[in-house]
């Protein structure tokens, strides 16, 4: 029993509370609303990142939709050539449809080990990809190691880009537009994903890599996707180092090393929690982990 | 506008508007104040309640969508007078803390009791990651939810 009661003279007083939530039933109707609202709308996932915004000083906007419990954004579709991602997973469910399949042991880990179990239950992968301000996202590089495409829909109808080209369009993002799924190509590859918290579990990452290879029947490097998130405000790709591991066999140390004459081609962002020079001089070390992980996948 | 939402088995009315975080609705409206608003980030699991049997950062759960929801707060996790198997060995443990994240604490093992009676002690050191205890006074805890698991 609670203790409490009900008092309904008292509503709690928020600064910037937003006219109206509308909880959609389904996808269509959720773009229409989106459509409508224009600039004064926006979706609502997990929400993990919205009901935030008071601490970063940013007003709420006027509409939201709230996109959460979209059977069509919720599932994960797996077949023999592609993974199909609803926007609208969480972190945790992800993880737990990506259990057994080897080649996403990557992305796995990192919608497994983001934040903390009652964040990973919450936030949605499509609300990790299109939060544009928030560089720590994990599930960003592990999903550019992947040669994700994104699909994106309005009341008019959907397209696909690739991930990488949605990452320079997205805190651009028309109105009424929403990214309604990821899609993955599979392919036999080794996929790792590693991150420094300052913390060992709960933080913002300080550094992100994630790695993907395909080896030959040599254990020669066929393909190599390596991505960094957390250092930058966005994560990409490293083709130097990508290029440099073509053709080898994938030694850690070796990696590293090569990591460590490389790493001027970033240029850390400085926060609070970690400044800029430190954000970069741990990847050589990440890289270097992330490659005993791949080669244990 | 409106919600409806059921708290510790109550069926409560909120006029809040529909940003309004359930931690405030809890505390202001409800005056459940064992839910604390301590990061507002759902860093700290100070705030944490249990939604439909999930722990929740109550501080990231907007009125609109605690809606028609089953919410749980430290309060109601066990009848009137009473203490559930978690909080029956965080007290015989001496383990109970300022009270600052003890409630949160409290939601996030009571749900692991439930979800996980096998769990170890990482499993355990895992379910807590989203819960902050200043006083560091985790390795009690740890070892109440051990015995609390052993005390079927």
């Amino acid at each position: 029993m609670m203790s409490g009661s009900p008092i309904q003279d008292s509503a709690v007083v928020t600064h910037d509370a937003p006219a109206s939530i509308y909880v959609a039933r389904s996808l269509a109707g959720a773009l229409d609303a989106l459509g409508e609202y224009g600039t004064a709308g926006a979706p609502f996932a997990g929400g993990t990142w919205i009901m935030r915004s008071p601490i970063r000083h940013q007003p709420l906007k006027t509409h939201y939709v709230a996109i959460g419990r979209l059977p069509e954004l919720t599932a994960v579709r797996i077949s023999s050539d592609a993974i199909e991602i609803g926007a609208t997973i969480t972190h945790a469910a992800l993880a737990a449809a990506l259990a057994g399949l080897p080649e996403f042991a990557g992305l796995a880990a990192a919608a497994g080990h983001s934040a903390n179990p009652a964040i990973r239950a919450m936030a949605t992968i499509g609300g990790n990809l299109a939060t544009s301000e928030f560089a720590a996202a994990d599930c960003v590089p592990a999903l550019l190691c992947l040669d994700a495409d994104v699909e994106i829909s309005d009341r008019r109808g959907r397209e696909h880009l690739s991930l990488t080209d949605f990452l320079k369009i997205r805190s651009t993002l028309a109105p009424g537009r929403l990214v309604t799924r990821i899609i993955l190509p599979r392919t036999e590859r080794k996929t790792a994903h590693v991150r420094l918290p300052l913390r060992r579990a709960g933080d913002y990452p300080v550094a992100i890599v994630s790695l993907s290879v395909s080896l030959d029947a040599t254990s020669r490097v066929q393909a190599a996707r390596i991505a960094v998130g957390s250092v930058e405000a966005t994560a990409r790709r490293w083709p130097r180092l990508e290029a440099a591991l073509l053709g080898r066999p994938l030694d850690a140390t070796a990696v590293a090393r090569t990591a460590t004459e490389l790493t001027d081609e970033f240029v850390g962002r400085d926060s609070v929690d970690a400044p800029a020079w430190y954000r970069v001089s741990v990847l050589p070390g990440l890289v270097r982990r992330a490659a005993i992980a791949a080669l244990g996948s | 506008m409106g919600f409806s939402l059921t708290v510790n088995g109550d069926r409560l009315s909120c006029a809040a508007d529909p940003a309004t975080p359930l931690v405030d609705i809890l505390r202001e409206e409800m005056h459940l104040t064992g839910a604390k608003p301590v990061c507002r980030e759902g860093f700290c699991g100070a705030c944490m309640v249990l939604v439909d049997g999930e722990p929740t950062p109550s501080c990231l759960v907007p009125a609109a969508l605690a809606d028609g929801r089953e919410i749980h707060t430290v309060e109601g996790l066990a009848p009137h007078g009473a203490l559930n198997r978690i909080q029956t060995a965080l007290e015989a443990s001496d383990a109970v803390q300022c009270g600052m994240c003890f409630p949160g604490m409290v939601v996030s093992l009571t749900h692991l009791l439930t979800a996980r009676p096998d769990a170890s002690r990482d499993d355990i050191r895992a379910a807590l990651t989203g819960n902050i205890c200043r006083c560091t006074g985790y390795e009690r805890i740890v070892e109440a939810t051990l015995l609390a698991l052993a005390t079927r």
